[in-house]
C-alpha cells in the first residue's frame, strides 16, 4: 500500500511518501514564506527517490484542517487534484488529531492552534487518538477541566503548550481503512467562518 | 500542414473558477465559468477569503465539466495556461497549485499568463489580432494605454492616477444606492437620463494618464448638496451626466494615442469593455478616423479562462514557461 500524506496546515509542514508501513520519503520542516510553490516540487522530490511514480500510489491522505486557511487550501487543492485526476482514493485527517499523536505520558492529549483574539482551535484526545472532546473553534479555558489529566500540544507557544512530535504512520495506520470520499467534495474544514459571514449573520439577528 | 494546438486555460484571480480548451489560441472548444457573483452580492463586494473558499471547492468540479463539454482528456492538450497575476493572492493560490499539480502528473508544460494579457487576447476570440495596435484597457482594477508592436510586446504609455475607470462605476452606483455590482447598472440607466449635470472632464491634458477620483468626488459631492438641499437627485440623469464625461475622456485620449503613435487597429480589454457607453462611444470615433476597432463579445470580457487560454497559446508559442514552483502574484507588470 503506497500512501501520499500532505499537511500543509501550519508552518511546519510534511510531505510524506509511506510504502507497506515505512517511509520512502518524510519531509518535516518550517516553510515560512511561498508555501504555494514548495510543496509541488517538494511532492515531485519525493517521487524522484523511488522507482515509481505518482500514478501508482493507492490513497492520499491530506490534513483539512483546522490550521492557516491559506496553507490548508494548498494541501487540500494538491491533493483533491491529484486524486480527482488519476482516480485515487482521498481521506481527510484532523490538523488536531494529527497533533495528538505526540507522545505524553498524561492520560489526555490537548491539541491547540492558536486562533487569535483569545481563541484556539481545540481538542480533548486520549493516547489512542480516540476523541474525548470533538475539534472547536473555542476559547483557551473552556477546556480547563481537562488540563489536569491532559497535555497540551502547540506550535504556537501557548500558556503551558509543549511542542508537538507528531507521529504520521500512528494516525496514517488509524485512518488506512477510512472510507475514500469524492474527490470534488473534499474541502478544508476551516472550524469558523469569515469574519464578513459573521457580521451578516449579527446584522441579521 | 501545422499541427492544432489545444491550450487548457485556468483562471481564478477574482470571483469566477473558470476553465477552457481553446485551439490555436483564437478557437473557442469548450468553457466552463463559474460566477461567485450571486454570494459576494450580499456583502455589497467580492469578499477575498469566501472567493479563495469558493475556489478550492469548485477547482475540480470545473476542470472536469470543461473536459466533459470538449470530450477531450488533459492528455489530448499541449499545454496549461495559468493566470499567475495579478490577483486576490489567496484565490489565484488556488488555479496556480492545481495548475502546477496537473502539470505535474500529466507531464504538461505550464505556460504563467498574466491576467490583463488574457483580457487584451481575448480580441483573438473575435478577430485575429493585427500589429501594431494600441489596447484600451478598462476594468475595476485597471484603465490603461498599451501599445503593441508584436505578441507580448507590450508599451504602457499611459494610466491611470488613482481609481480604475470600473472602480469609479461602482462607487458612483453606491452613492445612488444601486445594488451590487453597480457598475453595469450605472450603464444601464444613463440610458434613460440625459446629461445635465455639470460635471468636470477629467484630467484632460496633454498626457494618455487616467484620473477618475476628482469626476467621482464631483459626483459624491453632487449628490450630497441635494440631499442637504433636500432635492430629489434625478439617478437616470447623474447616470447619464457620468457616463459622458467617462466616455467623453476615454475616447479623446485613445484618439490621441492612436493618431500620435499612427496606428490603425484599436482593441478593447478589461470586464468595462462590457460597458455599452463605451463601446457604442469608441465605435463612433474609430468610424469616424477610420480605425479597425475590436471589442471582445460581451462573455470574454468579463473575467473568464477562454482568454487566458488564448494568450496562452502566444505565449506557448513564443516559448514561455514556468516549472511547477510557479508563484501566485498579486501585482506585477504587465508582460
Amino acid at each position: 500500500m503506497k500512501i501520499l500524506f500532505l499537511d500543509t496546515s501550519s508552518f511546519f509542514v510534511t510531505v510524506a511518501l509511506i510504502d507497506n508501513n515505512k517511509y520512502v520519503f518524510l519531509f518535516q520542516d518550517e516553510i515560512r514564506d511561498d508555501m504555494s510553490s514548495k510543496i509541488m516540487p517538494l511532492i515531485s522530490k519525493a517521487f524522484d527517490k523511488v522507482s515509481y511514480s505518482i500514478k501508482d500510489i493507492d490513497k492520499i491522505m491530506v490534513v483539512n484542517g483546522p490550521g492557516s486557511f491559506t496553507g490548508v487550501r494548498i494541501g487540500v487543492t494538491i491533493a483533491k487534484t491529484i486524486a480527482w485526476a488519476l482516480k485515487k482514493d482521498i481521506i481527510t485527517i484532523s490538523s488536531l488529531e494529527l497533533l495528538s499523536t505526540t507522545s505524553v505520558d498524561t492520560k489526555y492529549v490537548i491539541p491547540m492552534i492558536d486562533a487569535r483574539r483569545g481563541f484556539v482551535y481545540g481538542a480533548v484526545y486520549d493516547n489512542n487518538l480516540n476523541v474525548i472532546k470533538s475539534d472547536s473553534y473555542i476559547e483557551y479555558n473552556s477546556l480547563s477541566e481537562y488540563f489536569d489529566e491532559s497535555t497540551i500540544v502547540s506550535y504556537d507557544k501557548l500558556d503551558n503548550s509543549v511542542l508537538p512530535k507528531v507521529d504520521v504512520l500512528k494516525i496514517v495506520n488509524k485512518h488506512i481503512n477510512d472510507s475514500t470520499l469524492n474527490p470534488h467534495s473534499v474541502k478544508p474544514n476551516y472550524l469558523k467562518i469569515t469574519e464578513a459571514e459573521e457580521k451578516l449573520v449579527k446584522k441579521n439577528d | 500542414m501545422n499541427k492544432d494546438v489545444y491550450i487548457l486555460g485556468i483562471e481564478s484571480s477574482c470571483d469566477e473558477t473558470s476553465v477552457s480548451i481553446v485551439k490555436n489560441g483564437c478557437e473557442d472548444i469548450a468553457t466552463v465559468v463559474l460566477s461567485q457573483m450571486d454570494t459576494h452580492a450580499n456583502f455589497g463586494g467580492v469578499v477575498p477569503e469566501i472567493a479563495s473558499r469558493m475556489h478550492v471547492e469548485n477547482i475540480t468540479l470545473v476542470i472536469e465539466e470543461c473536459l466533459t463539454k470538449a470530450g477531450m482528456t488533459i492528455k489530448d492538450v499541449d499545454a496549461i495556461a495559468i493566470t499567475y497575476g495579478p490577483g486576490l493572492i489567496g484565490s489565484l493560490l488556488v488555479g496556480v497549485v492545481a495548475a502546477q499539480t496537473l502539470s505535474y502528473i500529466y507531464d504538461k508544460p505550464l505556460v504563467p499568463v498574466h491576467h490583463i494579457a488574457g483580457h487584451i487576447y481575448a480580441n483573438n476570440l473575435t478577430r485575429k489580432m493585427e500589429f501594431p495596435l494600441m489596447a484600451l484597457v478598462v476594468s475595476g482594477g485597471h484603465t490603461e494605454l498599451v501599445y503593441m508592436e508584436d505578441n507580448y510586446s507590450f508599451k504602457k504609455i499611459g494610466g491611470t492616477l488613482d481609481d480604475a475607470v470600473g472602480e469609479a462605476y461602482d462607487k458612483v452606483a453606491r452613492v445612488i444606492d444601486l445594488p451590487y455590482p453597480g457598475g453595469p447598472l450605472v450603464d444601464k440607466l444613463s440610458y434613460e437620463g440625459k446629461d445635465v449635470y455639470q460635471l468636470p472632464l477629467p484630467l484632460d491634458d496633454d498626457t494618455y494618464n487616467f484620473s477618475f477620483s476628482g469626476l467621482k468626488s464631483a459626483v459624491i459631492n453632487l449628490v450630497h448638496n441635494c440631499n442637504q438641499r433636500g432635492e430629489m437627485i434625478n439617478k437616470e440623469n447623474l447616470a447619464a451626466s457620468f457616463q459622458s464625461r467617462v466616455v467623453e475622456i476615454l475616447t479623446k485620449k485613445t484618439i490621441k494615442a492612436l493618431k500620435e503613435y499612427n496606428v490603425k487597429n484599436l482593441i478593447v480589454a478589461g470586464g468595462v469593455a462590457a460597458n455599452s457607453g463605451i463601446r457604442n462611444g469608441l465605435k463612433k470615433v474609430c468610424d469616424k478616423n477610420g480605425i479597425n476597432l475590436t471589442i471582445p463579445e460581451l462573455k470574454y470580457c468579463t473575467d473568464n479562462a477562454t482568454m487566458i487560454a488564448s494568450a496562452g497559446y502566444f505565449a506557448y508559442k513564443l516559448g514561455r514557461r514556468a516549472n511547477i514552483d510557479l508563484k501566485a502574484m498579486s501585482n506585477d507588470n504587465l508582460k
